[in-house]
């Protein structure tokens, strides 16, 4: 199929798309761009930082319908990508990353994944495969999500995401591209030693060639080139996106602040997973932080837990959240911040491979449960862990981490929930246990807080 | 002898020969599952039968280990290992990664790990020379050759020789020294010589990772006739087709790359991995396919999905889900297999 093909093809099945998923939200007969129109009530500049973090990811997601926020239409080259691939060289060449993980917690957040993860099951999708890729592969199956032009995923940190992309492209029938990411790269980072030094710069160099074929890949399929002016532009705009929003980190960690932040704090992160190299999320992160800093109160007679929150959070309703934002004052996120330093205007492809290649999640639970224990903050009471049961990657090193986590003296409460499947949701039993864990917390304080 | 321990069929144990020890594959059930307090219940059961092993004593001789960074679950695997590493014998660890893709550029980042493993190897058990790798992998490609044969037998009309033979010899495979191994494959071969085999059965595929002791034993004793195993206990064992290169690390990873895929893999492999699944189904006379899926597999589970959805098998695909050592369901198997027969008879 030649380009103008695929774009009519792909132009007619979105318009089709667009329509089923309103209808699996309860929005059915309403035309598609005055759906558009009734989730932009407000210009972006006029919202909260945490509403515009909302905008962002909302306006993407219609885009990628070839809806834009007026509610007129205009295609888009739309990339299906899974979370960890860098989306900075799609911006800068045009491309709309689609993220599956981040539309599962989409569905789960409007009420509408079980129905989906339903259907998937009912598809040969087996009930112990991770809820994020059960809701996405449903989804497929419904036809509710925009026919992408490309598919882009990467080997980490999940085996899920990668290897559904591969059913999705067979689904789409459109050609998919796959990262292969070397594993413990950052273990050997943090070795030190000459030799694995080397291993790493190695990496890097595998990465490095393979982001080399993947941008000729995007233009062989798109006729989508990559400038360099473009791309610097995009490396300044991650550059000060991550400023902003390591600063604001940084200011809710060292003093209290008024600012309610609760779970909406832990939102951030599907910014942090798609949104790095565009210039919305520079003000998104850089209002954020003003506003922290513009409600500081040292003074507060806030005495909730100063909790670190590992992993994501359930995106379905659950009265959990609410609980928690009333008990514990969420003051970190392991997911919700830049591990990387600045990346080089002037060697962007190499320095976007090395941020690639040293995620400190794709490490061994010893290495990545270390640096959490150094860099735990002696101002923080605990830890609280919500890992999906479906998850290997993390759930599957829990034990481990709890029991490190115990002999460094620092307390952690793992929770073995859901982020996007409620179907096994059981509150009062996890308040129980949370409330078991904010009473420890108190008893017995950290040695950092007596 | 050292012996040396490997889990996955991505391991180009030719190196380990070429050390001096005798690898020894750990495919079967330790018997130790539930000992595994380390990794939690979301990792599939083969690792946790290893790690369960591991911290139980099962693995007590062996020298050391290679773990192969095949999987999410392998990874876990590796990390239990190191983290327990105190209260288990076998004090050597070496992680293979392996990459998931086969280009240029993966096989050569493969090759330079097999060189790292080599290091290490060699720390423990002395140099390893081109010259003695070289004539490792003359002996794993016989053993290769051998095999193919045996495959190539079953593929005939009334094959004399049973998936519980195959089984058998693989894992015979992964214990005997590599030389006593070749007379062992070739003496079966020739016993084989003129045998002719049931006509009747149906003729079963086995697709699947690691598997289960007792499927193909159960497939056998309810009528069927496992034909060819799609499995790391199976073809993912000895296929791969040796292309000569200079440097035998890049040999060995372009071969054990391009082997029978795993559903581990993607891109281009993953879907050639469905293409010979369709192409084995017709060549191998197929009648049905069942499909072995080994619990919290996501691999596995994605492939199985993909073929039932989306790919138009000639034959019917039945598909278990189970633990490495979970009791097989004869009724659902034997009811399969009568299915088989029935729908051969009307196509006949």
């Amino acid at each position: 199929m030649n380009r103008e093909q695929m774009i009519k093809e792909n132009t007619e099945q979105r318009k089709v798309q667009v329509e089923n998923l309103l209808r699996v939200n309860g929005l059915e007969g309403i035309k598609p761009s005055d759906a558009v129109k009734m989730a932009f009530p407000k210009a972006f500049e006029d919202l909260s930082p945490s509403a515009k973090r909302g905008y962002l990811n909302t306006e993407q997601f219609f885009n990628a319908y070839n809806l834009d926020t007026n509610g007129e239409s205009t295609y888009r080259h739309v990339a299906w990508r899974s979370l960890f691939v860098p989306t900075e060289i799609m911006y800068a060449m045009g491309l709309l990353p689609f993220t599956t993980e981040m539309v599962a917690s989409q569905l789960a957040m409007t009420g509408a994944a079980r129905e989906r993860i339903e259907t998937a099951e009912a598809h040969n999708f087996s009930g112990d495969l991770c809820s994020f890729m059960k809701a996405v592969a449903g989804g497929v199956i419904e036809n509710i999500f925009p026919t992408p032009d490309i598919l882009i995923t990467s080997t980490h940190l999940c085996d899920p995401s990668a290897k559904y992309s591969e059913l999705a492209a067979h689904t789409y029938k459109r050609p998919e591209f796959i990262l292969d990411i070397p594993y413990g790269l950052y273990d050997l980072a943090t070795s030190g030693s000459e030799k694995d030094l080397a291993r790493v710069e190695e990496g890097v160099d595998y990465i490095y060639e393979q982001l080399q074929e993947m941008i000729a890949f995007i233009t062989e399929h798109t006729g989508l080139t990559l400038e360099s002016e473009k791309m610097r532009q995009v490396i300044q705009w991650t550059n000060e996106a991550r400023t902003w929003l390591n600063e604001g980190n940084d200011t809710i960690l060292a003093e209290r602040t008024s600012a309610r932040k609760g779970v909406r704090e832990l939102d951030y992160a599907a910014n942090v997973m798609q949104t790095w190299g565009t210039q919305r999320i520079v003000d998104v992160y850089k209002s954020r932080c003003k506003e922290y800093k513009a409600n500081l109160d040292p003074k507060s007679d806030n005495t909730e837990p100063r909790i670190t929150w590992f992993h994501l959070r359930p995106y379905f309703k659950t009265p959990l959240m609410t609980y928690l934002d009333e008990k514990i004052d969420i003051s970190s996120s392991q997911v919700n911040f830049a591990f990387w330093e600045p990346l080089d205007p002037a060697d962007p492809i190499r320095s976007i491979a090395r941020r690639t290649a040293l995620h400190p999640a794709f490490s061994s639970v010893t290495a990545r449960t270390r640096m959490a224990i150094n860099e735990v903050s002696d101002d923080i009471d605990g830890i609280i862990a919500y890992y999906p049961k479906s998850c290997r990657h993390f759930h599957g090193g829990s034990i481990m981490e709890n029991e490190m986590f115990k002999k460094a003296g620092v307390p952690i409460l793992t929770i073995d929930g859901d982020c996007i499947d409620d179907r096994g949701d059981d509150f009062p039993i996890v308040k129980t246990r949370v409330d078991r864990f904010l009473k420890s917390l108190k008893k017995n304080p950290r040695n950092t807080k007596r | 002898m050292n012996n040396v321990g490997w889990f996955c069929t991505y391991t180009p144990i030719e190196i380990l020969h070429a050390a001096g020890t005798c690898p020894i594959g750990i495919k079967s059930d330790s018997g130790a599952e539930h000992e595994d307090v380390v990794l939690g219940d979301s990792i599939c059961s083969y690792v946790r039968s290893s790690m369960g092993g591991a911290l139980t004593g099962a693995y007590d001789d062996l020298a050391g280990v290679v773990i192969a960074h095949s999987c999410e679950c392998m990874r876990r695997l590796a990390d239990g290992w190191l983290y327990r590493q105190e209260e288990i014998k076998p004090k050597m660890l070496h992680l293979l990664d392996v990459p998931k893709i086969v280009t240029n550029s993966s096989i050569t980042f493969f090759a330079n790990g097999l060189r790292r493993m080599k290091e290490d190897l060699e720390a423990q058990f002395g140099p390893i020379s081109d010259d003695s790798l070289r004539a490792s992998m003359t002996l794993f490609h016989k053993t290769r050759s051998l095999f193919n044969t045996i495959d190539a037998l079953r593929k005939e009309d009334a094959p004399a020789i049973t998936g519980t033979e195959v089984e058998k010899l693989i894992a015979t495979s992964w214990e005997m020294p590599r030389e006593a191994f070749n007379d062992h494959l070739e003496a079966f071969i020739d016993g084989k010589k003129d045998q002719v085999g049931n006509t009747d059965a149906p003729r079963i595929m086995v697709i699947g990772g690691p598997g289960n002791g007792s499927l193909i034993k159960t497939i056998e004793s309810t009528g069927g006739l496992s034909v060819v195993e799609h499995m790391c206990t199976g073809l993912r064992a000895f296929t791969g087709n040796p292309v000569f290169n200079e440097d035998p690390y890049r040999e060995l990873a372009a071969l054990y790359l391009d082997g029978t895929p795993c559903p581990r893999m993607l891109g281009d492999k993953a879907r050639e991995a469905i293409c010979e699944i369709e192409s084995m189904a017709k060549e191998y006379k197929v009648d049905g396919i069942i499909y072995y899926s080994m619990k919290f597999c996501a691999n596995m589970q994605m492939q199985w999905a993909l073929l039932k959805n989306d790919i138009p098998i000639d034959v019917p695909m039945k598909v278990l889900e189970g633990d490495i050592s979970s009791e097989i369901n004869a009724r659902e198997v034997q009811s399969f297999i009568k299915r088989l027969k029935k729908r051969r008879k009307r196509n006949r």
